[in-house]
């Protein structure tokens, strides 16, 4: 830079700057003032900004192919163009034939793509290292696992990848990058109400509390990429940061059922994956949120996909339960029997489970029963349930190969 | 100050919000060298169901199951970095979904760059870059060639710079054009792409897979009834369909029943392009407001929603092929699911259906059941008049009933013969059958089985007519209101899934009345 007061443009910035947070620091300067200029240079700007001025005009003759150059002030552009040339009034190409408009500069502040300027206050002359730090939207990633599950040993190979998004509109060339986990919270935009996401199966069984040797910001965990890239517009980049194998994991079923539902046919129980993120016989760290993939391999050796579940952050030490799909086999027809009023304020209420398995081995089943709004209770059932919280009960329910099980259950409620 | 940016990124999940920081140091990057995997072989696409779509046959306008495909490609990299492409991928890949094995530990980055070669990609690429303006003379047929170089693209107009001055593309009424200086690193597809860092020359075969969507499969199975009613065939076909741009030669196929569980995440980003747009400023009289010429080129799926999305498996159209009988689908458990193997590698060839037999079964004994179901609650007081009832097929899913195997979801065309001659009857379609499930197939209403019910608060009316020269069973299901329950029938009432339900024989041409009274606890 020279020295004293001048402006100095930065190009090839984000084309989603958040130019509010721009940061400019550099030894011996003084920051004036900061512009972000998004005047940008379109025909009909450059029309409007030249009314008052000349600009050249060619006639081209369609009949012979002649040209003709004259020269011509704009007069205004609302609508049309209105040229004044020599003495008279015209509008440009109103005949429809072709006239060519020639312009000999471009006003300073319009530019092909919005531009951030910066005008500074320099003790000294002379080349030296500055750096500037914005926000910008449209960069973003997320974690993507692929979990081998080994059927026969019940347990799972797992292998975690950053997937990087950039449609920031600009490409980041050689950038050493590191990756926040957690999500900083934002101040809304204005007029932009929060959405809420829609309640999930909770995947979280048990969250842990061991402690990683991953680098920490806050309460949040860093992960750097481990050399410089770059991160083109438009690009999805993955970087491998976990891969951990024959970790044990069970495989077993679950069906909720919501208070009163009831069916005539029998539904599908949720097929269910459920292993540890601890330090012991887990995967030993922890897990920025993401999608987790499973396959397992068929009878010829070769991974299948079975099923996806999303997860959310979790800390190292916790139980994940994560449902795949639905069970082609293993099915439960939840029935509500009887409704009896006991009462002006109680009800009593005879729910059957029918549990079948079409499989040629005895599986296990966790029931779900939601809804008891923590004042029900459970006056008769065919197995004894745990209380899971006050607004489900639980049942684990054995069923042998090929065979069916009843589950009766008793409900009194004062709704 | 042209200098090299060396920054560094900080990205955080939620929030997508990053910081740049930029100084003038500068570290060179080194050359990378641009290798390319071989063409696929040994190709597997196992298709999977929209997980989302009720069941049924497949809609080939809307293909929004998806497949996973792993194919296996030769490898050729010298020593050191190397970019190597996957060329030939699905257009419907899901990049985050793609797995590279087989080639060592040296893998450092996966990439996928979803900026197309396209004319308004070329127009954004080149601002700033010198290139040629062409422009033609409509009568003399002159070609003037003007180099300079585009100054702007922003909102769809396009400002040029030559030794002339400044004009904007087409806004004189002349025919221009511009020419470029190569594709700027623009391909036709997006490009799957890993950086490798290979410690000796690789000659290898890795392993790709991926997850693609623009499939979609289901059952078709066709029930023909005997002439008594009392036995059907039963056949079935898998069909399946590949509608994405990129075929599959070769390939082992299989299917996958059972819902599997998708997580509708966020779309990669991908830029589908457009023409070059030329704006210019008003011209004319001001009633000619030209429109900016405009197309939309992304693909219309209602599931994919904003601007930046990836657009779907383009619409299928195209050729049907059926397969003969002898080539029949074997089954084998995955997990929890049912995968259906195509027995020898076959080509699946793009926006292209296929069906495969799946199963025949003859002379399953099936029973034909008339029925209605009456709703008594506080919306509908449970009247109704001379409404025709529904008929139902019933079997068990059982090897005494000739049946015993998985029935995957999918869509049923049910057939009596006449005359010698298959008439359509109905269609209705099939939820996923374990084995030992019950079977009941809809055959829609029966005019000839007619339901009139009265009801008056408590006391309730049903007439049943049967117009058929055949006895029929027939049943009547009830929907009380919460707590009520019948307390007075001139029938025998039993319980089924929790409802009460009255099951009668009604002989030829007769009809039958059955009257209850309902009550509500306390």
């Amino acid at each position: 830079m020279k020295g004293g007061r001048q402006r100095i443009e930065f190009e090839g910035v984000s084309a989603q700057i958040r130019p509010e947070t721009v940061s400019l620091s550099a030894p011996d300067i003084a920051i004036v003032e900061q512009n972000f200029d998004f005047d940008l240079l379109t025909p009909a700007k450059l029309m409007e900004k030249a009314v008052g001025r000349d600009v050249t005009i060619v006639r081209v003759n369609p009949a012979t192919g002649a040209e003709t150059r004259e020269q011509a002030e704009v007069l205004a552009t609302n609508g049309g163009v209105v040229l004044k040339i020599g003495q008279r009034i015209e509008v440009l190409r109103d005949d429809g034939l072709p006239v060519r408009v020639i312009f000999d500069k471009v006003p300073d502040n319009l530019r092909a793509r919005p531009t951030l300027s910066v005008t500074i206050d320099s003790a000294r002359a002379g080349t030296r290292a500055a750096s500037l730090s914005y926000l910008t939207p449209g960069l973003g990633w997320k974690a993507d696992y692929v979990a081998l599950y080994d059927e026969a040993a019940g347990k799972i190979d797992v292998q975690g990848w950053i997937t990087l998004t950039n449609s920031s509109g600009t490409t980041y060339e050689n950038a050493q990058t590191l990756l926040v986990a957690g999500s900083p919270s934002q101040a809304a935009s204005p007029g932009v109400t929060a959405w809420r996401p829609p309640i999930r199966r909770p995947t979280l069984e048990q969250a842990g509390t061991e402690s990683g040797s991953r680098e920490r910001l806050g309460d949040f965990y860093l992960y750097p990429l481990p050399e410089r890239t770059t991160i083109a517009n438009l690009q999805t980049k993955q970087v491998g940061f976990l891969d951990v194998h024959g970790v044990p994991a069970e495989h077993g079923y679950e069906f909720r059922n919501h208070w009163l539902a009831t069916s005539d046919q029998p539904l599908s129980a949720k097929s269910i994956y459920r292993f540890s993120t601890s330090a012991h016989a887990g995967l030993g760290d922890q897990l920025p949120a993401g999608t987790l993939r499973f396959y397992l391999r068929d009878k010829r050796g070769e991974p299948q996909f079975i099923g996806e579940s999303r997860i959310d952050h979790t800390p190292m030490g916790s139980t994940l339960s994560l449902a795949t799909g639905d069970a082609f086999d293993v099915k439960v027809k939840p029935v509500v029997d009887k409704r009896t009023r006991v009462n002006e304020r109680g009800w009593t209420t005879d729910m059957r489970y029918e549990l079948s398995n079409a499989l040629d081995r005895p599986v296990t089943v966790t029931v779900l029963q939601d809804g008891l709004w923590g004042d029900s209770r459970i006056s008769a059932e065919s197995q004894k349930s745990t209380r899971r919280s006050a607004d489900t009960a639980e049942w684990t329910v054995s069923i042998p190969a090929n065979g069916r099980t009843v589950l009766t259950a008793s409900f009194d409620t004062r709704f | 100050m042209p200098a090299r940016r060396s920054g560094w990124l900080l990205v955080s999940s939620g929030a997508a919000v990053a910081g740049l920081l930029m100084s003038a140091s500068s570290e060179s990057q080194s050359s990378i060298a641009d290798a390319r995997a071989g063409a696929p072989s040994a190709v597997s696409v196992t298709v999977y169901r929209d997980p989302y779509r009720a069941s049924g046959s497949i809609d080939l306008d809307r293909l929004a199951g998806f497949a996973l495909i792993t194919e296996t490609r030769a490898v050729d990299l010298r020593e050191g970095e190397s970019w190597l492409r996957f060329e030939g991928v699905a257009d419907g890949i899901e990049p985050e979904s793609a797995i590279v094995t087989g080639l060592d530990d040296g893998i450092i980055d996966k990439n996928r760059d979803a900026a197309v070669l396209s004319p308004s990609a070329l127009v954004a690429a080149a601002v700033g870059k010198p290139l040629l303006l062409t422009r033609t003379n409509p009568k003399t047929g002159r070609v003037e060639h003007l180099p300079g170089t585009v100054l702007s693209d922003a909102e769809g107009g396009v400002m040029f710079r030559s030794e002339q001055g400044i004009e904007a593309l087409r806004c004189s009424g002349l025919p221009e054009t511009l020419s470029f200086d190569g594709t700027q690193g623009l391909r036709a597809h997006p490009t799957l792409s890993v950086r490798i860092r290979a410690s000796r020359t690789l000659i290898e075969t890795a392993t790709l897979s991926y997850l693609a969507h623009g499939f979609d499969w289901a059952a078709d199975y066709t029930a023909t009834l005997s002439p008594d009613e009392r036995s059907m065939d039963l056949g079935a076909w898998v069909t399946l369909a590949n509608g994405n741009g990129t075929g599959f030669p070769e390939a082992r196929t299989q299917v996958v029943a059972g819902r599997v569980n998708r997580e509708s995440g966020e779309v990669e980003p991908i830029d589908i392009g457009g023409p070059i747009v030329a704006n210019c400023w008003p011209r004319g009289s001001t009633s000619d407001v030209p429109m900016p010429l405009q197309l939309d080129l992304r693909s219309p799926n209602p599931r994919q929603r904003g601007f930046m999305k990836a657009a779907a498996a383009p619409i299928a159209t195209g050729l049907q092929e059926i397969m003969g009988d002898a080539r029949r689908v074997q089954q084998e458990q995955l997990g929890d699911l049912k995968l259906y193997r195509i027995p020898e590698p076959t080509t699946l060839a793009s926006r292209q259906s296929k069906q495969i037999r799946l199963l025949d079964r003859t002379a399953v004994p099936v029973v034909t059941v008339y029925g209605i179901e009456l709703a008594d609650d506080e919306n509908s007081p449970g009247t109704v008049g001379g409404v025709p009832a529904s008929r139902y097929l019933r079997t068990m899913n059982t090897e005494a009933n000739r049946l015993g195997i998985p029935l995957p979801s999918g869509h049923v065309e049910i057939f009596a013969i006449r005359q010698g001659r298959h008439l359509l009857v109905h269609e209705s379609s099939l939820r996923d059958l374990a084995v030992n499930e019950e079977v009941e197939i809809g055959l829609g209403p029966s005019p000839d089985v007619r339901v009139d019910a009265t009801g008056t608060g408590r006391s309730h009316r049903v007439e049943i007519s049967n117009a058929r020269a055949a006895p029929i069973g027939f049943e009547l299901k009830l929907r009380l209101r919460d707590g009520a329950h019948i307390v007075d029938a001139n029938r025998k009432v039993e319980t089924k899934d929790g409802r009460p339900i009255f099951r009668l024989t009604l002989p030829p041409h007769s009809t039958a009345v059955v009257r209850y009274q309902t009550a509500v606890s306390p």
